[in-house]
């Protein structure tokens, strides 16, 4: 269940961008009115802006924190084709009493010929790294040799990926078994042609970055892309925001100790869901990649979750403003209005008894014994959230099946 | 589309229809200038000067003016401007500082007609006044502005150069066309904005301010559409902006064709908003159609989304998607690239207009806080400091506690297997988590030795297929909370059965989740008797013998009681009480299962469980599992733990693991530096013993023993001492407990 909170968050124009820190108690957005703010959580939960400032002469597109190990460190990425890097300067004491925090301009990347549409810190151990990408297609991928000093950046990579560049994402997997790699895509509108992700791995060998994978099938314009949390896995998970969100999974080849070029993947697309029936903004994992939230244009935030057989299924739907999610919004045809009503009503009636700020993911089982439960449709209901998600390839069930049945007490997770 | 335009157009005399083309010129342009019915340009640059006709699918050069032998420098333009009433008139800013007018009329081929030559300096701008046929203005470097009369052969008037639109030495331009009706006057310059003022006080006011990314060259409002204004930019950017000045922040439309810098824009028509022409120092002379233009605010993006640490969402978007469905557009049917002069409801002009994000924070209840589980996990487990049964029984009941069945299912499996029988000392918990950890067991071994009988899978579908027996082994799971509670677990009825299995966001549609409501009649008491009731009932099968093995450190510990449960399906698993087989399996017996629930933990995003259990057993798994694999699991649960703060849970992993990466991690770049407490002096990094008075330098300064474990001391006296001690004195008085009569401060 979650309560929504609203912000004012005062952008002169769109939000394009919001980005907690490493601890979460921090939340950083930026907005074509080319400005970036920051708010920090109060004891009471409460966000308070701490430091709005003006970072670009264009729309700001995206901003990210770096590891606190690093300092206090946000990048942004604008429209005037260039990237920054802030960082917070400690000591003021006016600006601490009045709840406010300075930011410096440590340095600006000005490598574009284009807008730049993403920036990302590289995983943590890897260094101080950022990688920006444009929308003419190069993938620039900075370094700061010296952490203590922001203020220079080598490039180190440059890497054309021939198609207009829309985000990317690093693999946050530390382990030494997986060489450094990120996934990009391309908002190109061309649906011609598939491809419009691409996976790049550092080659040790080369000390270059090649492609290791295309994936083919995405073939309309991809928005956003968010490697899944590595916990300890040996495969990679990877979420696209596209037309419709898609699950994929990168297993990795057993790559022959003599060979030199890129892992290759075994690529499964794990699910892919249309729900939205609008176009797919931004994808998000929850910390331990066991929930997938994606939000689109119909204004909702979808919860995805896999069960212990890795079938991904609708959990929830969170409306941004609050407002009871109408049976239309969303909710595949196949169902039928009888139903939608019900749910809305159903929705409705819960809205009214929490004053309007509470809502329940209207697709949760039925919990026995809260006083919502006789409330919500019955669990017949609930197939209608399911778009037929891809079943994985049978040849791989043995392996996966046998590891499984070993516990076959899923767990509820994170209740 | 050209159909649109035709209408649109023909409020004005003529009709004016054509796409969006371009042809290459023979040299640079400096600035374009078209006549008054749209249907030729002038091009002029430094080795061009040169009349188009404006055709329906092309350019035709209509005219070359830079005639003669001997090129002067007279040709060499800054600026042209195409009288708007008199047809043959045109008048050119030279680059020496001339202003020359010409004639089309004149029938040599030289249309040369006068030549003003007063500027001392390059002259940037030169302007036919709109209404006075014969007056005209020019602008120049030299901080001067002249207007001619072309009656005249000089000029009737000069200004001095401090008027506002020229000062800077000529880096601001004043657009031509200025908002008559409006009386607005938008001015660009080198300070990267657009400025537009209203002129109708007498006080000129700012009212708009566009920020550009690049120093703005030229400013021309856009026929027809109030708010709208094209820019180019004299450097950097190559591109067309159109901006709609009451959204300052994102061009409404751009055209981004030219190679090179944009030096002329001007809209084709004065009452037509579906035609610019451009010129460009790439030497092409470009007509956009304004529906081809990209459209940057179509790729903007209008949500963020970002996932917090502990299960918040904060969610960002574009107000008219979440407030209302009525200006929904569907994909891919609502195309957004409609353009402006398909005049839909609503006006998209001003949809575009008022546009702002409504941020909101969604926060999961603090009664589910989805990662409260990691973190209390984390803190309560036992990593090591006890006997390894004892540290599973305590990580067993935390997870219990916390509601998470399976894991501490497992914690009892891992201590059953890998127990040492003799220690087994406290039957009553043994007797009921070993129940628990009957299902797993004996999946795992009716697929790995089950060979003969039955494939692994399906095996396993009968078995998912029997959701009653599945429920009855989740059953002693659910509402096991004590360990000796044989009570409990004989009334127990249905109570809270949904509730452990199903966190906020689970599906409850798959057979193996689903509990059927009728209660099930399982209870296993302890008392062996009736077991064994139910045992005599059942015939014996080949399965029994692995049944056996698994619990057979249990057995052998406590001979009478049972460990097997229920059936599964066709197969009836029982126990024997006498073990055929010895029971002293070998401890590297399970090893291949228990690397694969770890892998399977860490699959399933709970690398938490992985690590501990890995720290937990030690050497008993950890040849099985290799290095890289495990520098993972730990660099993983570590950087989770570092981000919930949980520094010393960190630190303590850290500690135990056995990886030299990982432990090196505590070693590297950490440096202490102490005074000895006695004399005061900085210590060298040889132990804590001071090497001037040669004594301990940790002693307590509260119970004067030797400090083992949290040291804390004050920096200015270098005092301290145990971490409790030093608190509780401090509680009391503020001065050092050593007696120094120092204000100790703490942090």
């Amino acid at each position: 269940m979650f309560v929504a909170r609203s912000i004012a968050a005062d952008h002169k124009d769109l939000i394009h961008d919001v980005s907690y820190d490493f601890h979460g108690r921090r939340m950083a957005t930026c907005s074509s009115d080319q400005s970036v703010k920051v708010w920090d959580k109060s004891e009471n939960g409460e966000w308070h802006c701490t430091a709005s400032w003006k970072t670009h002469s264009g729309s700001v597109w995206r901003v990210t924190w770096a590891h606190p190990e690093f300092g206090q460190v946000l990048a942004s990425c604008s429209f005037d084709r260039t990237a920054a890097v802030w960082e917070e300067i400690v000591g003021e004491s006016n600006d601490k009493q009045r709840g406010l925090s300075h930011w410096i301009k440590r340095t600006t990347l000005v490598d574009s010929r284009t807008s730049v549409t993403d920036v990302k810190f590289a995983p943590k151990h890897m260094g101080l790294m950022l990688t920006t990408c444009s929308a003419d297609g190069v993938v620039r991928i900075y370094e700061a040799p010296d952490v203590m000093n922001l203020s220079q950046w080598s490039l180190q990579h440059e890497i054309s990926c021939k198609l207009s560049c829309s985000c990317i994402s690093w693999n946050p997997s530390s382990s030494r078994a997986h060489p450094p790699m990120f996934a990009v895509g391309s908002d190109d509108s061309n649906v011609t042609y598939g491809g419009k992700v691409q996976i790049y791995e550092y080659n040790e060998n080369t000390r270059k970055y090649g492609k290791a994978e295309t994936l083919m099938t995405v073939t309309d314009a991809v928005h956003d892309i968010a490697f899944a949390p590595n916990l300890g896995r040996s495969f990679h998970v990877l979420a696209i925001a596209t037309k419709d969100v898609r699950i994929f999974k990168l297993v990795p080849m057993r790559k022959e100790s003599t060979s030199t070029g890129p892992t290759k993947f075994e690529v499964q697309t794990v699910a892919q869901f249309d729900n939205h029936n609008s176009q797919v903004w931004r994808v998000s994992w929850n910390i331990t990649s066991t929930l997938l939230a994606s939000s689109g244009d119909d204004g909702c935030v979808r919860l995805w979750k896999a069960n212990y057989m890795d079938n991904w299924k609708c959990t929830g739907i969170l409306k941004g403003d609050g407002s009871p999610l109408t049976g239309s919004s969303g909710q595949p045809t196949a169902m039928s209005t009888v139903v939608g009503s019900s749910v809305q009503t159903s929705q409705n009636a819960l809205n009214g008894m929490s004053a309007g700020r509470y809502f329940f993911p209207p697709l949760d089982p039925p919990r026995a014994g809260t006083r919502y439960g006789h409330l919500l449709p019955p669990s017949s209901l609930i197939e209608h959230c399911d778009a037929e998600p891809i079943q994985p390839q049978p040849q791989a069930l043995p392996h996966r099946l046998s590891s499984r049945s070993l516990l076959p007490l899923p767990e509820a997770e994170g209740q | 589309m050209e159909k649109m335009s035709r209408v649109t157009t023909a409020l004005s005399s003529n009709t004016i229809s054509g796409r969006t083309m371009f042809c290459h010129l023979d040299a640079p342009a400096n600035a374009i200038s078209v006549c008054r019915d749209a249907t030729q340009v002038v091009v002029a640059g430094r080795n061009i000067f040169k009349i188009y006709g404006l055709e329906e699918e092309q350019f035709v050069e209509k005219l070359n003016l830079r005639v003669g032998r001997k090129p002067s420098l007279n040709f060499s333009c800054a600026d042209v401007m195409w009288h708007q009433m008199e047809e043959n008139l045109l008048a050119t800013a030279a680059t020496n500082g001339a202003v020359v007018t010409w004639n089309l009329g004149k029938p040599s081929r030289n249309k040369q007609d006068q030549l003003f030559t007063e500027h001392k300096r390059t002259v940037n701008k030169v302007c036919f006044h709109p209404t006075e046929v014969y007056m005209l203005l020019s602008g120049s470097q030299d901080g001067f502005m002249k207007c001619f009369d072309l009656r005249k052969k000089e000029s009737v008037s000069t200004f001095s150069g401090r008027v506002i639109c020229f000062s800077c030495l000529g880096s601001f331009y004043v657009t031509c066309n200025s908002k008559i009706t409006e009386g607005w006057l938008a001015t660009g310059g080198r300070d990267k904005m657009v400025k537009v003022w209203d002129m109708t006080t007498n006080r000129a006011k700012e009212i708009y301010c566009v920020q550009t990314i690049a120093s703005v060259a030229r400013v021309k409002w856009r026929p027809e559409r109030k708010f709208h204004l094209a820019t180019c930019s004299m450097m950097v950017d190559h591109n067309i902006y159109v901006w709609d000045i009451r959204r300052p922040f994102i061009p409404f439309a751009t055209f981004e064709e030219h190679k090179d810098v944009t030096t002329g824009i001007v809209w084709r028509h004065q009452h037509d908003p579906h035609f610019l022409l451009s010129g460009s120092k790439d030497s092409t002379l470009y007509q956009h159609m304004f529906k081809d233009a990209t459209r940057p605010v179509d790729k903007a993006n209008p949500e963020g989304l970002c996932f917090g640490l502990l299960g918040d969402l904060a969610f960002a978007a574009k107000e008219s998607l979440i407030s209302s469905d009525a200006n929904r557009k569907p994909y891919p049917g609502g195309d957004r690239r409609y353009p402006i002069f398909f005049f839909k409801k609503p006006d998209p002009t001003e949809q575009f207009a008022h546009v702002s994000s409504a941020l909101s924070v969604f926060e999961t209840d603090l009664d589910s806080n989805r990662m409260d589980w990691f973190v209390k996990t984390a803190q309560l487990y036992l990593l090591s400091g006890k006997p390894f049964a004892e540290l599973c029984d305590h990580n067993a009941k935390v997870a219990q506690e916390l509601k998470r069945p399976q894991v501490s299912t497992t914690w009892t499996m891992l201590r059953i297997m890998f127990s040492d029988p003799a220690n087994l000392t406290t039957p009553g918990p043994n007797h009921n988590l070993s129940k628990l950890g009957t299902l797993p067991l004996m999946n795992s071994f009716s697929m790995k030795e089950m060979g003969s009988g039955m494939g692994t899978e399906s095996r396993l579908e009968r078995s998912k297929g029997d959701s009653r027996q599945d429920n009855i082994h989740l059953e002693p799971g659910n509402s096991h909370i004590s360990n000796n509670n044989e009570e409990n677990e004989e009334t127990e009825g249905s109570d809270g059965q949904a509730e452990y299995m199903f966190g906020d966001a689970e599906l409850d549609d798959d057979d193996l989740y689903s509990l059927p409501t009728s209660v099930p009649e399982y209870a296993l008491p302890q008392e062996a008797f009736q077991l064994r009731h139910e045992i005599m009932d059942n015939p014996s099968a080949p399965e029994h013998l692995q049944q056996d093995k698994a619990d057979s450190p249990h057995v052998s510990g406590n001979e009478a009681e049972v460990t097997c449960l229920t059936p599964i399906e066709s197969f009836s698993l029982i126990s024997i009480s006498q073990p055929l087989y010895s029971p002293h399996l070998p401890a590297s017996f399970f090893c291949p299962i228990v690397r694969e629930m770890l892998s399977y933990y860490a699959e399933q995003g709970d690398v938490q469980m992985a690590v501990s259990v890995l720290i937990v057993l030690g050497d008993r798994i950890r040849k099985e599992i290799d290095d890289l694999t495990q520098e993972h699991w730990y660099m993983s649960y570590i950087d989770l733990l570092q981000r919930f703060e949980l520094w010393n849970v960190s630190n303590e992993v850290i500690k135990l693991s056995t990886c030299s990466a990982i432990t090196c991690l505590n070693q590297t770049s950490t440096t202490l530096h102490i005074n000895c407490s006695n004399c005061k002096r900085p210590m060298s990094n040889k132990g804590w013993i001071c090497d001037r008075c040669h004594q301990c330098a940790s002693v307590c300064a509260v119970c004067h023993h030797v400090v083992k474990g949290l040291f804390v001391w004050c920096q200015g006296c270098s005092h301290g001492g145990h971490l409790e001690h030093m608190m509780n004195w401090l509680k009391s008085s503020a001065h050092c407990p050593a007696g120094c009569g120092h204000l100790c401060e703490y942090t």
